[in-house]
């Protein structure tokens, strides 16, 4: 009796006045979908490839979601799932890069940056066959901006501490009025998945908005706005959606879309078991694909196809423990501080390690090199400026020679590296042992290290103690950790370039920055979050990023390419190389002669 | 009675231990669920602080442990951060298949060892029984992990079995009987790679208490009397040699239970096993502890199990018990 109901007001209206018996009785018949409105369908004509209607498609996650609800989830499989049953008021076409409209047909910005105007398309209904209009959206932002409701993406809403704020100009428009322009602009309304109030309003007024949308939530009582909605859910085995048929697209036909009459999430624990469910075609596509299993894939393709999209947005990266770690700091490692906090020796480890390597050897050449924080694979804000200086030992050692380090008695075989008051330079990697490909770039970088005669020890660290040591103990030497934007935009890194930030991972946090040049990134990535065009943004940001290129607070090395595989037969398929690679286009993925496909 | 109760008494006791521990154990583990969202740009020291207040992580441990035990009380077993919901129906579900999993192997290894292992008593020294001691000798050696490994290749070459899961999609479709053909052929695999693990070691255990009463002067007198081989191995060594083997039935139990939750992620069967190693890297603490007084709840069980059965064949233990 706590599940949300179609009409609240009436419902409740009857619950005063009837025993509880009846009052069930009268949600039931509330909540089946009200009378066809007869306002004009406005619907979003995709263009490309037509398809045909019909069919299921089966998936696997790797691991199970753990909500349906987008105010509370984290998890990528959860993410993934929600991104195939929402949508938002304005999408960034993650084949593009740049905005389109999605449930707003158009928008205004105002001169001065602070008003958007965002008008929503005419006859959208949820997934239920309810209508929606301005109070969704009103309410939606209400949800993600209460504090009690701890959505995580609601720092993201707040400009220096406060927050957006919403009015309603009629039924169709909504005014979102900004405290501080923000360089941003209609890209920050993607991703903010817009709810029914129909459904949340009791359980968000009862406080119990949370545990809404849990998997185990009766289809009846889940609706949304994407192109697929809830089925059938089955504890530790699958997630079955089917066919939103209110979806508000259509190919260049006008077929609405989308084309799948079902899609079938299994859930299956390990990346292995993924390709071989693959590769016995019991799943249809295949994505989050490390370079190993992609390359046994990529062997035999004869059902199927496999996809190399290019770089993502991963970045992975080597960093030094550049913590202020106070008078309690052991003397050991006040020394070893010393080495880190120079230049010329981060310098010299990035120019001693050898990107190329670890590409072709971790990756299987599946990657790219890197040496910034923007990778080759965000095609607007990546700095062509950078230089990219070859691997260079000579030049390393040059580095080293002139901070003051020198090499212990030469002709003893091995000559190791020492600083100027004789100590040999020996320090340890941390490594999430749960990720291969960064205990290997660890290693070689060991490898590539010792060439320099440093002492290095690779520490393969399980993820949460790694995590734990990197932003709270602060007991490490260095760290190789590798993270993903969730956005081209840069504002999406905000809290790797601020020296405030909890992922300014070398030395998170900071009241004051602790250097010049950490001073000037912070000044550069303010300045370019409330600049106004894109010339200007673009420009901050470069110098952002080479100010981060000769500081080397962390020494880029490789992004790896986002890889995916689909059999022959399903249609539409483009990877691309923003979340979620495979299911952007999820609505046009059609499978073009089907019974095979079907289920076995 | 008293025995039972006494054997009831210890089973308590030992669960309310394993919780101590397995609480003690995953607060001392460094990190919490709350760790991996710091690597997420999108969410702000703040907002984490409120949620780690919100699930009482905030609060020392023994007052912890109370709120734990209030909340097993109310049958929920504490809550999960990542599923936003109470443990106790998360692993409810997915015990059911586990159980489904480890019983049947149970019953079918034993099925198994039983007659084989006495089979090759009876031909102690001879060429049947040395391939055999060979073959489970080979099966032995060999990690379970290789073993589902080997079994999934097969799956994948031959097209005979499906390679995982528990039901094929489009199970709601299919008519009862079907769907029972359905999970008995997901169930083949999972099923094969746990007997194979254990057998070696139950038909070794069967093969020796049978040859150890063979030689046992009843059986010598017994067999003079002229009394058929068959009746006599069967009617007269076996409950005589029983008393081992049935204390192994209960450690066998929890044998395959342990064997299961690796096979079950390794061929993504929706037990514990897949819940458990998710719950535990992601440090969600509650489903963690639940996760292991679930098996501590089956393996004691199984004992308990194995107790009564002792009980009720070995007059000793009656009259022992009686005399107190």
């Amino acid at each position: 009796m706590k599940k949300p109901t179609a009409n609240f007001k009436r419902c409740w209206i009857l619950s005063t006045l009837l025993l509880s018996a009846f009052t069930f009785i009268g949600r039931r018949a509330i909540a089946s979908p009200p009378e066809k409105t007869t306002e004009k369908e406005e619907l979003l004509v995709l263009p490309g490839e037509v398809g045909r209607r019909g069919e299921r498609l089966v998936v696997s996650l790797r691991g199970e979601p753990k909500t349906l609800n987008p105010l509370i989830s984290v998890d990528t499989p959860s993410r993934e799932v929600i991104g195939t049953m929402q949508a938002d008021l304005v999408h960034i076409n993650r084949a593009t890069q740049l905005t389109e409209p999605a449930l707003a047909k158009s928008w205004k910005i105002s001169p001065d940056g602070l008003r958007y105007t965002l008008v929503l398309r005419r006859g959208l209904k949820f997934s239920d066959g309810y209508p929606m209009d301005a109070d969704d959206v009103l309410f939606t932002f209400r949800l993600y901006l209460d504090e009690k409701v701890h959505a995580p993406q609601r720092d993201l809403l707040i400009f220096d501490g406060k927050p957006v704020s919403l009015q309603k100009v009629d039924s169709h428009t909504i005014v979102f009025q900004l405290p501080k322009p923000y360089g941003v602009m209609e890209r920050m309304f993607d991703g903010w998945a817009i709810l029914p109030r129909h459904l949340l309003e009791k359980p968000y007024e009862e406080g119990k908005i949370a545990q809404v949308g849990a998997l185990t939530t009766p289809p009846n009582q889940w609706a949304g706005l994407g192109p697929f909605r809830l089925k059938e859910y089955v504890a530790g085995q699958r997630l079955v959606l089917e066919r939103n048929p209110y979806y508000w697209k259509t190919d260049a036909k006008g077929n609405r879309l989308p084309y799948l009459d079902e899609l079938v999430f299994l859930f299956v624990p390990s990346a292995d078991a993924q390709v071989l469910r693959f590769q016995s075609g019991e799943t249809g596509v295949i994505s989050r694909l490390g370079a190993e299993n992609f390359s046994v894939l990529a062997r035999d393709q004869k059902d199927y196809a496999m996809v190399d999209a290019g770089p993502g947005l991963e970045y992975n990266f080597l960093f030094f423990n550049l913590n202020d770690l106070g008078e309690k700091a052991p003397p050991e490692m006040i020394q070893k501080q010393k080495w880190f906090r120079d230049l010329k020796f981060r310098q010299a480890v990035s120019s001693a390690v050898d990107r190329e390597a670890i590409v072709r050897l971790v990756y299987q050449g599946r990657g790219a090199a890197l040496w910034g924080l923007v990778t080759p694979g965000n095609r607007r804000w990546a700095d062509e400026k950078l230089p990219h200086p070859p691997r260079s030992l000579e030049k390393a050692r040059e580095l080293l020679k002139e901070a003051g380090f020198s090499w212990g008695v030469p002709g003893n075989g091995d000559s190791w590296l020492q600083d100027s008051n004789g100590k040999p330079v020996e320090f340890s990697i941390i490594a999430q042992s749960s990720s291969s490909e960064r205990s290997k770039m660890a290693a070689l970088i060991q490898d590539d290290l010792k060439q320099l005669g440093m002492r290095v020890q690779v520490v393969p660290l399980e993820s949460r103690s790694l995590l734990n040591r990197v932003t709270q103990t602060k007991q490490y030497d260095a760290c190789v950790l590798g993270a993903a934007s969730y956005d081209a935009d840069p504002n999406s890194d905000i809290n790797v370039w601020l020296s405030s930030g909890g992922l300014h991972l070398w030395n998170p946090s900071q009241a004051h920055p602790a250097t010049p040049w950490e001073a000037e990134i912070d000044r550069l990535i303010n300045e370019q979050m409330y600049a106004s065009t894109f010339e200007q943004r673009k420009k901050l940001y470069d110098r952002a990023q080479e100010v981060l290129a000769e500081n080397q607070p962390m020494i880029f090395l490789v992004s790896p390419n986002i890889l995916a595989g689909a059999k022959n037969t399903i249609g539409n398929f483009h990877p691309a190389v923003l979340e979620p690679y495979v299911f952007w286009n999820v609505e046009q993925l059609y499978l073009k002669n089907g019974t095979e496909n079907a289920a076995r | 009675m008293r025995y039972l109760l006494r054997r009831l008494g210890h089973a308590l006791l030992l669960l309310a231990g394993v919780s101590v521990l397995t609480f003690l154990f995953t607060a001392l583990a460094p990190g919490t669920y709350f760790d991996e969202m710091r690597m997420n740009p999108q969410i702000g020291p703040e907002t984490i602080a409120a949620l780690r207040a919100q699930y009482g992580l905030d609060k020392p441990l023994p007052l912890r442990y109370v709120f734990w035990l209030s909340s097993l009380v109310h049958g929920e077993m504490g809550f999960s951060f990542a599923y936003n919901s109470p443990v106790a129906p998360l692993l409810v579900v997915r015990a059911r298949n586990t159980l489904l999993l480890t019983i049947t192997s149970t019953l079918l290894a034993w099925a198994i060892a039983l007659p084989l292992g006495t089979w090759s008593a009876e031909r102690m020294g001879r060429l049947p029984d040395r391939l055999l001691s060979l073959g489970t000798a080979m099966l032995l050696v060999i990690p379970d992990l290789a073993l589902a490994l080997g079994l999934l290749v097969l799956a994948v070459r031959s097209g005979w079995f499906p390679t995982g899961g528990m039901a094929s999609v489009g199970f709601e479709t299919l008519s009862p009987f079907n769907k029972l053909r359905d999970v008995a052929l997901h169930m083949i695999l999972p099923v094969t790679a746990l007997v194979l693990s254990t057998l070696p070691l139950l038909f070794r255990h069967v093969r020796a208490a049978i040859a150890d009463i063979l030689d046992a002067p009843f059986l010598l007198a017994a067999l003079g009397h002229g009394i058929p081989k068959r009746t006599l191995l069967y009617r007269y060594a076996l409950p005589a040699a029983a008393n081992p083997l049935i204390s192994l039935f209960g450690f066998s139990i929890g044998m395959l239970l342990s064997g299961s939750l690796l096979i079950e992620v390794v061929m993504s069967w929706p037990g514990l096993g897949p819940l458990l190693l998710e719950a535990i890297l992601a440090r969600d603490l509650y489903v963690v502890i639940g996760g292991i007084l679930f098996s501590t709840f089956f393996l004691v069980g199984g004992n308990l199990f194995a107790d009564l059965l002792l009980y009720w064949a070995d007059p000793r233990i009656r009259t022992e018990s009686n005399a107190q």
